[in-house]
């Protein structure tokens, strides 16, 4: 398990290196030079020239990388130019949102598409059967803003039921010690804000969850089709274990090994998806600080906010892979 | 004429009767799912191809004395679908939008393909050049693809063409492995060593076997990756990144402003929604029909 570990870990310095260097040269390329956007339209030779210099742009490339590379250690990714606060500052700020709405997301997700795939799969050809496969097929189908609208028209807007935008109503008072709403609610002994942040949640959240919902119930259902004809499973069964022992013990966690691997894949899905999902109900986390971003060309935000999201992805990839190790001893000795 | 070239003709035979296509075709039409798929894209094309006849007005042309008490009024008989905030007719911009989606999702995974072929069948054929390949589509494939698309698209400014681009870009490292891999997979199977061994030339293995087999999950990948491409180009469009010409309607973007209405005019964003949602079905049950036709393991089965 440890040479696995080691062999993973290795191989994510070249995608970090990777990923800044297209970050570094998506910089260069850019339309106008990076002094010209910092100084404005209006800037003259003289200071644009002196700008220039101060930054470094006229030494070669490679200088250039590296020292973008030493800032990057120093964890220093730029200052906004819309706020001229650092960059990292107002990921830290936004950055909670974003967690909380992804994993109320996956939450919502999983616990809804593993027992919808693994009952379509015991009934397979049933009316339940059918029917989860077209819902799947118009999960799959349905962009994640236009599910947003729909939900936030029927159940906001028409119903009532649920708030539209925000994280938090504004005349609720609460404290913010971690930058989890709904976890702070509940630390802090404040049970109206909890409620209140998960009442915004819901929405935001479904709409989200959607996508991987459709595909993990698929995988599921796919999954245990294939496993429940297995030789082991007809064993079990003919030496006349109880069909309940069986599925859970037998069919269940076998068919969840591929599963947990298109679980695994959603990260990123839901961590792009949040950006579209954000600007649907003005929740404010990564996802509206990068449209914004994209609103006002603000090119540090995005640059550093691309990065971030991305090193998130690839880490949250490699934690992925290094648990199916654990869960699955048949990855482990392949790794070797 | 020797053993060997009897043979050879035989082999050739097999594989120009097109067994496999012909079978999947067969298995394709009694697929319902694959025949409602493909009548909603054919549906969606002719939209697309014959747009300025079949839309009953001028998409750009503005109505500002349907708003002027109020955004907007709904479904009528002279305007079926309702009219936008600046009075135009909503049916005939969701018309003129086909071609935008068609347009995007056509130039956007014929890039991807393209490249992703290309690139992929040389990493697949030269040992040398295949690490180096993979290991740049792997630092590509880390990034999640809408993500890269929103920066190779703010990169470039809104517009059709780096919409077109951004996707096309994203769809570069998936078919590369795609192709890589059917490659590499096929280069050792049986039939293959068992046409060597009958002596069938190098390039009739390659364009008789080897491609034919290589090719049918990169059909399905595509047909997939066109459904992919139009909620992409879609969301590129919300986010305020597709074309910005307000005559330009880009279902994404005519999406955008109607938040703004939701409470009186929900239908400005139903309807366009809708056709997203139509229409990528449509691919996507082409796309699982396709799948399912060309599966080998299916064969026979029909």
């Amino acid at each position: 398990m440890l040479r696995f570990t080691v062999r993973r870990l290795l191989l994510l310095v070249p995608i970090l290196l990777g990923l800044s260097i297209l970050v570094f040269l998506w910089v260069r390329a850019l339309p106008g030079s990076p002094a010209e956007s910092l100084l404005g339209e209006r800037a003259d030779e003289q200071s644009i020239a002196q700008i220039r210099e101060q930054l470094g742009l006229d030494d070669p490339l490679y200088v250039q990388y590296w020292r973008y590379l030493e800032t990057l250690a120093e964890g220093n990714l730029g200052t906004s130019i819309a706020t001229r606060r650092p960059v990292t500052t107002e990921i830290r700020e936004r950055f909670p949102a974003t967690v909380e709405l992804t994993v109320a997301a996956g939450i919502f997700a999983i616990l809804l598409g593993i027992p919808l795939g693994f009952f379509a799969a015991k009934r397979h050809g049933g009316i339940f059967d059918n029917s989860s496969l077209v819902l799947s097929l118009i999960g799959v189908s349905i962009p994640i803003f236009f599910l947003g609208i729909i939900l936030k028209w029927i159940f906001a807007v028409r119903l009532g039921w649920l708030p539209s935008i925000g994280r938090q109503d504004v005349f609720i008072e609460a404290e913010h010690p971690t930058g989890f709403y709904v976890l702070d609610g509940v630390l802090t002994g404040n049970w109206r804000a909890a409620w209140d942040a998960l009442e915004h949640l819901v929405l935001p959240a479904i709409a989200l969850g959607s996508i991987p919902l459709a595909l993990i119930s698929r995988i599921t259902r796919a999954s245990v089709l294939d496993v429940q004809n297995e030789d082991y499973v007809r064993t079990a069964r003919a030496k006349g274990l109880p069909s309940r022992v069986v599925d859970s013990r037998h069919v269940f966690r076998n068919a969840m090994l591929p599963v947990s691997t298109v679980i695994g894949l959603q990260v990123g899905l839901l961590l792009s998806g949040a950006i579209l999902t954000e600007t649907v109900f003005a929740f404010p986390g990564i996802g509206t600080w990068l449209q914004e971003a994209i609103q006002n060309r603000d090119y540090p935000v995005l640059q550093g906010g691309i990065l971030f999201v991305a090193v998130i992805v690839v880490v949250v990839n490699l934690l992925v892979d290094l648990s199916y190790g654990l869960l699955n001893p048949r990855i482990r000795l392949a790794g070797r | 004429m020797s053993v060997a070239e009897v043979e050879v003709r035989e082999v050739q035979l097999e594989a120009v009767g097109g067994g496999l296509w012909r079978e999947a075709l067969h298995r394709l039409v009694r697929n319902p799912g694959a025949i409602v798929g493909a009548l909603i894209v054919a549906t969606f094309v002719f939209v697309a191809v014959f747009a300025p006849l079949l839309a009953p007005y001028d998409p750009r042309e503005q109505n500002l004395a349907l708003v002027a008490e109020g955004c907007c009024p709904g479904p009528s008989r002279a305007y079926p679908l309702g009219v936008d905030d600046l009075g135009r007719d909503e049916l005939s911009r969701i018309i003129y939008g086909a071609r935008f989606s068609l347009l995007i999702g056509i130039v956007s995974v014929t890039v991807g393909l393209t490249f992703g072929l290309l690139l992929g069948s040389i990493a697949g054929y030269f040992r040398r050049l295949d690490s180096p390949i993979m290991r740049v589509m792997d630092i590509m494939l880390a990034i999640p693809g809408f993500l890269m698309a929103i920066g190779i698209a703010a990169l470039l400014g809104p517009g059709l063409l780096s919409v077109m681009i951004a996707i096309g870009v994203v769809n570069v490292p998936i078919f590369t492995r795609l192709m890589r891999g059917s490659i590499l997979g096929q280069r050792e199977n049986d039939y293959v060593l068992a046409a060597r061994a009958v002596g069938v030339p190098g390039r009739k293995i390659l364009a008789s076997h080897i491609l034919p087999n290589a090719v049918s999950p990169v059909i399905v990948a595509g047909t997939l990756a066109l459904a992919t491409a139009i909620i992409d180009a879609a969301g590129l469009g919300f986010l305020g990144l597709g074309p910005q010409d307000p005559a330009t309607p880009e279902w994404g973007t005519m999406l955008t402003d109607t938040v703004r209405y939701l409470q009186t005019a929900p239908f400005l964003a139903i309807f366009p929604g809708v056709a997203i949602v139509i229409v990528v079905m449509g691919f996507n049950l082409i796309g699982d029909g396709l799948r399912e036709a060309l599966d080998p393991k299916l064969r026979g089965r029909a």
